[in-house]
């Protein structure tokens, strides 16, 4: 019996002291920015590397008043993630290539720039989602290929970005053309949106395929160069990456995102840049 | 400012001018003809805000800064590969060339990736910045060793070899003789690769570095003014490399001796347009009015090959020779040497006494000039001992396996033995009072003053008082040889070599160069002499010897080797050049 009240006593004293700082002093649903050290022990003396390429309108570009500020559907989550946590920050820009093996390097923390979840890189990376990815074919002003889906793309000139998860589609459908009898793709490849665009305003492309909301907003500002041919919801979900075994990181994610989309910020954040607020998803982390 | 300076600067204005207008043209027109609006003064007028933009600007100095200090890592690091290629021990040129093979092979984009992102996981984690430096000065070390191998490979043998018979080392030849030559091939190719790095600079974005072309990326992907941005980065560009290339210019001048020292007076223009043809210098014309030689062996035929100043014999007296007369000075005891299997001298058993004068007189591949380089130790011998005043140079051990000792440049300088080439061998950038300084200041640690000094006497002594400031390009063949000859003298030499010293000059210069060798003779200086100067070794030479098929065949006194062979081989030898001589003598007559 003596024996078995100091086990009680022990294990009530232990679960007292564990437990206590959670219900008494945190609250993951909450932004405690002076919390930091209780909540992310890791993160606190750190300074977040942001990585993005400040070339992906509207989610990360450089602020057309002055060039030296960051702004962007995903830079401006990101900064409200990490403000809501009293996180120290910085950005990083690079290619968007090297950005995912720079974040695996240690080189740079987190990808928060348009990046599409794929099971390939979930190994290298741990992601949390936060809104779904649509993809827009855009096409000169007046469809002239008449061009309404991906079936019509045999024959027909149709840029991708390397690397993107749209390149593959393109190519399968070619070897489809070809099986099929038909014409194949002439497919090109482009480094930036930006050169993408390009071709079709040059004509040497009869779409360029690439994010929906990247590709409306070229159809809004020149409605007389640009079209879209239609949008396809590639199914694709868009996420923050951070390296594997970075958990408090990804968590103070987590909790922050989940934090901006109960308090409606991301929807806010969705408006104020043009976006439509029903690709939002719930925030979750994911990883393979 | 001169006209030639007036006249270069309008030409580089009205080309960067010419440029612009039709760069800016064309896109304008491309701008034009798509938008199909009249938004083309728009579009010109906003590019100078982006030229001056501080956000741009910042790129252009990111981009400079990494191009700069990697240009400067990477040159050295070249110069250092360049000079490992060149080595003769295979395992050092073969690391050179792998480097250089694989370091050019391989994509940059690759190298900059792997220096940022794999070499972290190995405990080496460098800065944005660093890493790019790292990764373009490696790729500037692969490409700058092979023009600079190549420009060091551009500077003839013969200055080398030069300097090494004045007992210069490697380090000193490579930084005084053959680099400020090789310069001249090497700066076009440097001033291209620093160009195209500060435009390459734009890859290393893949590791996060911010340059210009990436800036205005970011720019376009915003705003989507592609030609204007374009535009404005390339004004950038255009003036950064425009800076590269005045400098390239400059760095040119600088290092292009010829051009350094051209005639003032003369622009450009002139010359672009043939008008400072008609124009001569006294100093062009000096070394063609020699007068025809007539006695072409005995008489020094122009004026300023007379003697100056006794200089010589003083020189003579000073390094005491004539103390001991007579003594053997020069020993070699069964020397042998081959080339590839073919053997060049069998067994050379040979003396010379100090004060002596010995010519050697052999038909060509006899191995006499062979034999002259093995004395001073320009060629190693396979075999066989050679000593000068009792010493061996720059070797520990001779015999059946002779050994090279550690410093044979030391070993060169130590011995003081003068040689007088063929071709001159002159040092082509430096004057001919530097030519004559050069060893006494750098290999003899003598005061530059004092060198000068002695340097002129020297020059005034071999009749050259006024050439002493001229390149070796601007004289004639005799008075290359003979600022040659004050050169090996300013070392103050026990001995004096002469490889065939005036088979390379006109007839009419022999004579100039034989009355200045003739007057070394005759102060009592110890001379080794190759030559087909049969007339000369017979007046001016103590003892000749006649060499065949590495084999010294007969030797004693002039009147009894010249006169009166005992050999067939000589007598035809003889016969022969005898009857090359008169016939030049006829020639000249005439």
């Amino acid at each position: 019996m003596q024996f078995g009240k100091s086990l009680a006593a022990v294990i009530a004293l232990a679960a007292t002291v564990s437990f206590a700082p959670s219900f008494a002093m945190a609250d993951d649903s909450k932004c405690e920015p002076d919390k930091l050290g209780e909540k992310y022990p890791s993160l606190a003396g750190r300074t977040i590397r942001i990585g993005g390429d400040a070339q992906t309108a509207p989610f990360f570009m450089r602020d057309p008043a002055n060039f030296d500020n960051i702004v962007g559907f995903d830079a401006d989550l990101a900064r409200a993630v990490f403000d809501c946590h009293g996180v120290k920050y910085e950005w990083f820009i690079g290619a968007w290539s090297g950005i995912l093996p720079a974040v695996v390097a240690d080189q740079a923390d987190v990808f928060f720039d348009n990046l599409y979840y794929t099971p390939e890189r979930a190994k290298q990376v741990d992601y949390v989602l936060y809104m779904q990815a649509a993809t827009g074919a855009l096409t000169q002003t007046g469809n002239p290929k008449n061009i309404n889906s991906v079936d019509d793309y045999c024959g027909h000139a149709i840029a991708v970005g390397v690397g993107t998860v749209e390149e593959p589609v393109v190519r399968k459908k070619s070897d489809e053309c070809k099986a099929a009898g038909k014409a194949e793709i002439n497919i090109l490849t482009y480094p930036d949106p930006a050169s993408g665009i390009r071709l079709i305003e040059d004509g040497r492309a009869d779409i360029v395929m690439y994010d929906l909301t990247v590709t409306d907003e070229q159809v809004k500002m020149h409605p007389d160069k640009f079209a879209r041919a239609f949008m396809t919801l590639s199914g694709f979900n868009i996420g923050s990456a951070v390296r594997n075994g970075d958990n408090d990181l990804n968590k103070a994610i987590l909790d922050g995102l989940r934090i901006l989309q109960a308090n409606g910020t991301q929807a806010e954040l969705f408006k104020k840049y043009g976006i439509d607020p029903a690709l939002q998803v719930t925030a979750e982390v994911k990883t393979e | 400012m001169s006209d030639r300076r007036r006249f270069g600067w309008t030409l580089c204005l009205l080309l960067v001018c010419g440029l612009l207008v039709a760069g800016c043209e064309g896109i304008n027109w491309k701008g034009g003809d798509i938008s199909g609006k009249a938004t083309e003064v728009a579009w010109f007028l906003e590019v100078p805000g982006y030229v001056f933009s501080p956000f741009m600007l910042t790129g252009a100095w990111v981009a400079i800064k990494i191009a700069s200090v990697a240009m400067v890592i990477g040159v050295v690091l070249g110069l250092l590969l360049a000079l490992m290629r060149l080595s003769s021990f295979w395992p050092v040129s073969a690391f050179a060339w792998f480097y250089i093979w694989f370091v050019r092979g391989t994509p940059q984009l690759l190298q900059l990736v792997f220096i940022f992102n794999a070499l972290p996981q190995w405990g080496l984690k460098f800065s944005i910045f660093t890493s790019a430096v790292i990764g373009f000065a490696l790729n500037e070390a692969a490409f700058s060793a092979e023009l600079i191998r190549g420009g060091i490979q551009s500077v003839s043998r013969n200055q080398s070899v030069a300097a090494a018979s004045l007992g210069m080392g490697w380090l000193l030849t490579l930084r005084r003789i053959v680099l400020p030559q090789a310069m001249r091939a090497i700066l076009p190719g440097l001033a291209n690769n620093t160009i195209s790095m500060i435009k390459l600079t734009s890859i290393a974005s893949i590791i996060f570095v911010n340059e210009l072309t990436f800036r205005s990326q970011q720019i376009v992907a915003q705003n989507f003014k592609f030609f204007t941005v374009f535009a404005a980065a390339g004004i950038i560009y255009l003036t950064i490399t425009s800076a590269i290339s005045l400098l390239q210019i400059w760095l040119e001048r600088r290092f292009d001796w010829e051009r350094e020292r051209a005639e003032p007076g003369v622009s450009t223009l002139d010359r672009l347009l043939g008008l400072g043809l008609g124009r001569k210098s006294p100093d062009a014309v000096a070394p063609a009015t020699a007068p025809v030689l007539i006695d072409r062996q005995t008489k020094p035929r122009s004026e300023d090959a007379k003697p100056g100043h006794g200089w010589i014999e003083n020189l003579l007296a000073e390094t005491a020779t004539q103390a001991r007369q007579g003594e053997t000075f020069v020993v070699c005891r069964n020397v042998w040497k081959s080339y590839g299997g073919r053997e060049v001298l069998r067994g050379i058993d040979f003396d010379v006494k100090r004060g002596e004068v010995v010519t050697i007189l052999g038909p060509s591949g006899s191995g006499k000039s062979t034999l002259l380089r093995m004395i001073n130790h320009l060629e190693p011998m396979d075999k066989g001992e050679i000593t000068v005043d009792g010493q061996a140079i720059g070797y520990s051990r001779m015999g059946d396996a002779p050994k090279p000792s550690g410093n044979l440049a030391r070993a060169r300088a130590d011995a003081r033995i003068g040689m007088v080439f063929q071709h001159f061998n002159l040092f082509n950038h430096f004057t001919a009072l530097q030519n004559v300084t050069e060893a006494p200041i750098h290999v003899h640690g003598v005061d530059s003053t004092k060198a000068g000094m002695l340097g002129t006497q020297l020059l005034r002594s071999v009749g050259l008082q006024r050439h002493v400031e001229h390149l070796p390009h601007r004289l004639s063949g005799g008075q290359q040889q003979r600022v040659a000859i004050a050169r090996a003298l300013a070392i103050r030499p026990k001995l004096m070599l002469f490889d065939e010293p005036t088979s390379a000059l006109d007839p009419e210069l022999v004579g100039e160069v034989l009355a200045v060798m003739r007057r070394l003779a005759e102060a009592g200086m110890t001379m080794i002499v190759v030559t087909h100067e049969v007339r000369f070794a017979r007046e001016v030479a103590d003892r000749v010897v006649f060499m065949d098929a590495g084999e010294i065949v007969e030797q004693g006194p002039p009147s009894q080797v010249i006169d009166d062979p005992q050999h067939e081989r000589t007598r035809r030898f003889l016969r022969m050049v005898v009857r090359e001589e008169s016939e030049e003598d006829v020639a000249a007559f005439n």
